[in-house]
């Protein structure tokens, strides 16, 4: 096998490396920790002996989990489109057909997506070092974790290029590797930051290695069986599918779109001419977009979802039924990373398929178009994320301390929709703006993360800070559906399970945010500003969809 | 019926249309030829209302082109050079599809859908998957979508590539019976054979600029000026013929193979006519003495090399 002699590695090093983009983004990269290191820094009145620890070991935990997302969000976002990424531009097939090897083109592809980011992670050990230099940590602890962040790169790009050699769409691919990651992602940092010192060296040094190399191992076996023996080339690697054959030979769920609940995202196919008045490209969306790359991943989509949301349930719900805003949490995680999938492609799989200049010389208006590609967006999105959520409705049914307060069930479920609304909204957005799929994505998912995380980091960060309220801080994550739901008041004490009737409970404290003279809780503002925040933003894709090609001219 | 007038289109620092002005009448079959990167594409996409012009106007059927893009698409049918089709959709799917897009009542649709399959002759195939369909199959499928709305305009970008021999007769056969129903037609192409014999009017275009537009016999009349002269002889007398006709001011380029001698001939016909007379009189048996006829790949060849002007 060639490993640095490889010409796929040395053809995407170079279309990578080599943009001023590149480098431009690592000196960012370095720029923003060298920033927080700067202002971390223990200033010389305080008393440098005792500060020094804590601060180090404060710097040491952010740079760790910083990186550790970073590896987890970003390894997916460049590995996943690797193999994908030659089917879609159909090169696919001639990559084949050379006498590459398939460990060779493997080995390139993953090297090329992942060195990148092992040039960024290791740019910030000399940060590293300089906290090292405060005190408070230990060197074993350092290499431990860059030898965790090596391994996660590598293991989560790996497990991304194979999704990616398994599905036909980067974008397929890029959901299906969030969905297997980040589980493994929240586990491993759960497992490798326990507060048990033994517990913690044990796992990050005798159990992690051999299960990355097991798992490396056999992801490139079977990614280099499929390489080797390709099921997908043939008309660029994308053959008809019948959905009928595809059920046949499916594992687990199944989906028929005659049956509820499955017809209410897919509803069946047409046998006959469309109404007239219809929208086309929204009967088209719907009705044979929606499978037309087969229903491999919406079937793992919807099984692992349901996988996790099991001890979910049983632990938020129905042990400790005051965190079932918790629950809801992992529902709006779940739609954060399955929305996009459905909105972010609409526009730019109509270029990268060439048929953007067929609709575009019909007599249909950029807004119809649009608005047909949100609402086929939407109603997938918003139907596959209330599937879980029959679960709060049975919690909110059988226990009496819910049902007490039936009207946090409402806000709840205005949450969700309210999240369904926003995720299709700004992918829909990503897609008009972007020129390919991944990056669209990848664009949208960064967006999503900056509101929706992002501010309840900064305020978990900041929480001891005397210098602001709780009623500031809460302002600051006004525009995260974590944050309104997790602000949604819930009683502080259990209902004796055993009566059904509620006891009069306590109720949790709100925290309120002052805006304009009204103090109104955050879930309230949440619900408010996202709607005139998505029409806008639904206004605005219309104006891109409009100008972008009318400037550039279309492609294809 | 179409009419360009001083089009240019840069991108970037890239001139890809210069100035490009030209006009087809109704009912006119209008090729368009040109060399690979010439800017015909880009010209066509302007003509489709999907590309701003960095200068310059278009009109079809009367409607502006970026003043009223919606009464343009009504009127044109256009059918781009390179497509994709949707996924998980049906032919006769496809052809609904679009039939709604351009806003046929459905009532008309069943019967369009029909006639534009058994015209392509692609009825056997009305249940079939696009994404499954041959190339040539979705080239043709292509074309049948461009007919739904029955358009007085075609803008058709290379519709004969990837059609194997067979299927490229037909669609000449086609055209022609469009020709018949008075569509006025412009078409893409640069295998010239293809165009020759419906088209009533050719432009050629190289990198950019448009260097001869006009009918077929106008631009033959251009390049009279220009042509090539074989000469047979009989027996030993190449040599001679190849000398004698080396003197000739009027003749470039000799070349000899065998008895002919062929030659790049400038001059008038009265020219001509005294070459003939010096090589006979030069004791040279001329067995015959004629110009070739110019094929229009010639035609294009020359005006391509900038030989023509
Ligand atoms: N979007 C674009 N950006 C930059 N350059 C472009 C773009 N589109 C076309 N060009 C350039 O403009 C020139 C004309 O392209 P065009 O597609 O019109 O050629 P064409 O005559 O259709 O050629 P072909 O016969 O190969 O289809 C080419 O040199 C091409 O490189
Ligand atoms: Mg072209």
């Amino acid at each position: 096998m060639r490993l640095f002699d490889n010409p796929v590695l040395t053809r995407e090093l170079l279309t990578t490396l080599r943009s001023p983009r590149a480098f431009v983004l690592q000196m960012l990269y370095i720029a923003a920790l060298g920033a927080i290191v700067y202002f971390a820094w223990p200033a010389e009145s305080e008393g440098l002996r005792q500060v020094s620890p804590s601060v180090a070991r404060g710097l040491f935990d952010i740079f760790f989990l910083g990186q550790f997302f970073l590896v987890a969000l970003m390894a997916p976002a460049f590995a996943a489109g690797g193999i994908s990424g030659e089917k879609e531009r159909k090169t696919y097939e001639l990559l084949l057909a050379s006498p590459l090897s398939p460990g060779a083109i493997l080995f390139g592809k993953l090297a090329s997506a992942l060195a990148y980011l092992v040039i960024l992670i290791v740019s910030s050990l000399p940060l590293m070092i300089l906290c090292y230099l405060l005190g408070g940590l230990l060197l074993s602890e350092i290499i431990r974790a860059y030898l965790v962040l090596i391994l996660a790169a590598g293991t989560f790009g790996l497990l991304s290029t194979a999704c990616s050699s398994f599905f036909r769409r980067t974008s397929s691919a890029l959901v299906v590797s969030y969905l297997v990651i980040l589980p493994l992602a929240v586990m491993c940092v759960v497992l490798t930051r326990t507060d048990a010192p033994s517990v913690r060296e044990f796992v990050s040094i005798a159990v992690l290695p051999p299960w990355c190399l097991a798992a490396w191992v056999v992801l490139a076996i079977l990614v280099n069986r499929r390489l080797l023996h390709p099921p997908d080339v043939g008309s660029e690697g994308k053959d008809v599918i019948d959905e009928e054959e595809e059920m046949k030979y499916a594992i687990g769920v199944v989906i028929d779109r005659d049956l509820f609940p499955d017809k209410l995202f897919a509803p069946a196919k047409r046998t006959d001419l469309m109404p007239d008045g219809a929208n086309p490209v929204l009967d088209k969306e719907l009705r044979s977009e929606i499978f037309s790359q087969g229903t491999l991943m919406l079937r793992v989509v919807i099984q692992v979802s349901m996988l996790l949301s099991i001890p979910l349930m049983a632990g938020l719900l129905f042990l400790r039924s005051d965190k079932a805003g918790y629950y809801v949490a992992y529902v709006l995680t779940f739609n954060m990373l399955v929305g996009p999938v459905f909105s972010s492609g609409s526009i730019t799989q109509e270029r990268e398929r060439q048929t953007m200049s067929l609709l575009l010389t019909t007599l249909l208006r950029p807004v119809g178009i649009v608005a047909a590609k949100l609402i086929a967006a939407l109603r997938v999105s918003t139907v596959l994320t209330f599937l879980l959520t029959e679960q709060i409705v049975l919690a909110y049914v059988m226990l009496g301390e819910l049902r007490a307060r039936l009207w946090t069930l409402m806000v709840f479920f205005l949450i969700i929709a309210v999240t369904c609304l926003a995720t299709s909204t700004i992918g829909l957005l990503c897609s008009a703006l972007a020129r390919k799929t991944a990056t669209a994505m990848v664009m949208t998912y960064l967006a999503l993360l900056l509101l929706f995380a992002f501010p309840i980091g900064v305020e978990r960060y900041l929480a001891g800070d005397q210098r602001f309220t709780d009623s500031q801080l809460a302002a600051f994550t006004v525009t995260s559906p974590f944050s309104a739901a997790l602000n949604v008041p819930m009683h502080t004490t259990r209902a004796d399970m055993a009566g059904l009737n509620a006891q009069p409970l306590k109720v949790a404290d709100t925290v309120l945010v002052n805006v304009a003279g009204l103090r109104l809780p955050v879930w309230l503002i949440f619900l408010m500003i996202y709607p005139p925040f998505c029409l806008a933003g639904f206004g605005l894709t219309c104006l891109v969809f409009r100008f972008r090609w009318w400037r550039a001219g279309v492609q294809g | 019926m179409i009419e360009v007038v001083n089009f240019t289109k840069r991108y970037g620092d890239f001139l890809a249309v210069d100035d490009l002005s030209f006009t087809i009448g109704k009912g006119e079959i209008f090729g368009f030829i040109g060399p690979n990167g010439a800017g015909k594409s880009t010209t066509i996409r302007f003509l489709a209302t999907l590309l701003r012009p960095t200068s310059g106007e278009g009109r079809v059927a009367g409607h502006s082109v970026t003043g009223d893009p919606m009464a343009v698409r009504r009127v044109i049918g256009f059918m781009p050079d390179d497509f994709g089709v949707y996924d998980g959709m049906k032919v006769w799917e496809f052809l609904d599809f679009f039939a709604v897009a351009y806003e046929i009542p459905r009532a008309f649709r069943k019967k369009i859908i029909g006639e534009v399959l058994e015209l392509l002759d692609l009825t056997s195939k009305r249940d079939d998957y696009v994404s499954g369909l041959s190339k040539g199959m979705k080239q043709r499928l292509c074309l049948a979508k461009t007919l739904v709305h029955d358009p007085p305009v075609l803008i058709l970008d290379e519709p004969a590539s990837g059609l194997d021999p067979r299927a490229r007769l037909e669609m000449k056969a086609l055209l022609n019976e469009l020709k018949q129903m008075g569509k006025t037609i412009l078409i893409s192409s640069h295998i010239l054979s293809e165009l020759a014999d419906f088209c009533t009017s050719i432009g050629v275009i190289e990198r950019g600029k448009l260097l001869a537009a006009g009918s077929i016999g106008e631009i033959q009349q251009r390049i009279r000026a220009y042509r090539v002269l074989k000469v047979r002889v009989l027996g030993e007398d190449t040599t001679r013929a190849k000398e004698v006709m080396s003197n000739d001011p009027s003749v470039r380029q000799i070349e000899s193979f065998d008895h002919t001698v062929t030659a790049e001939f400038v001059g008038r016909d009265q020219d001509m006519a005294r070459l003939l007379e010096r090589l006979i009189q030069s004791g040279i048996s001329v067995q015959s003495f004629a110009e070739e006829p110019l094929s229009l790949e010639e035609v294009f060849m020359m005006i391509t090399q900038g030989v023509v002007g």
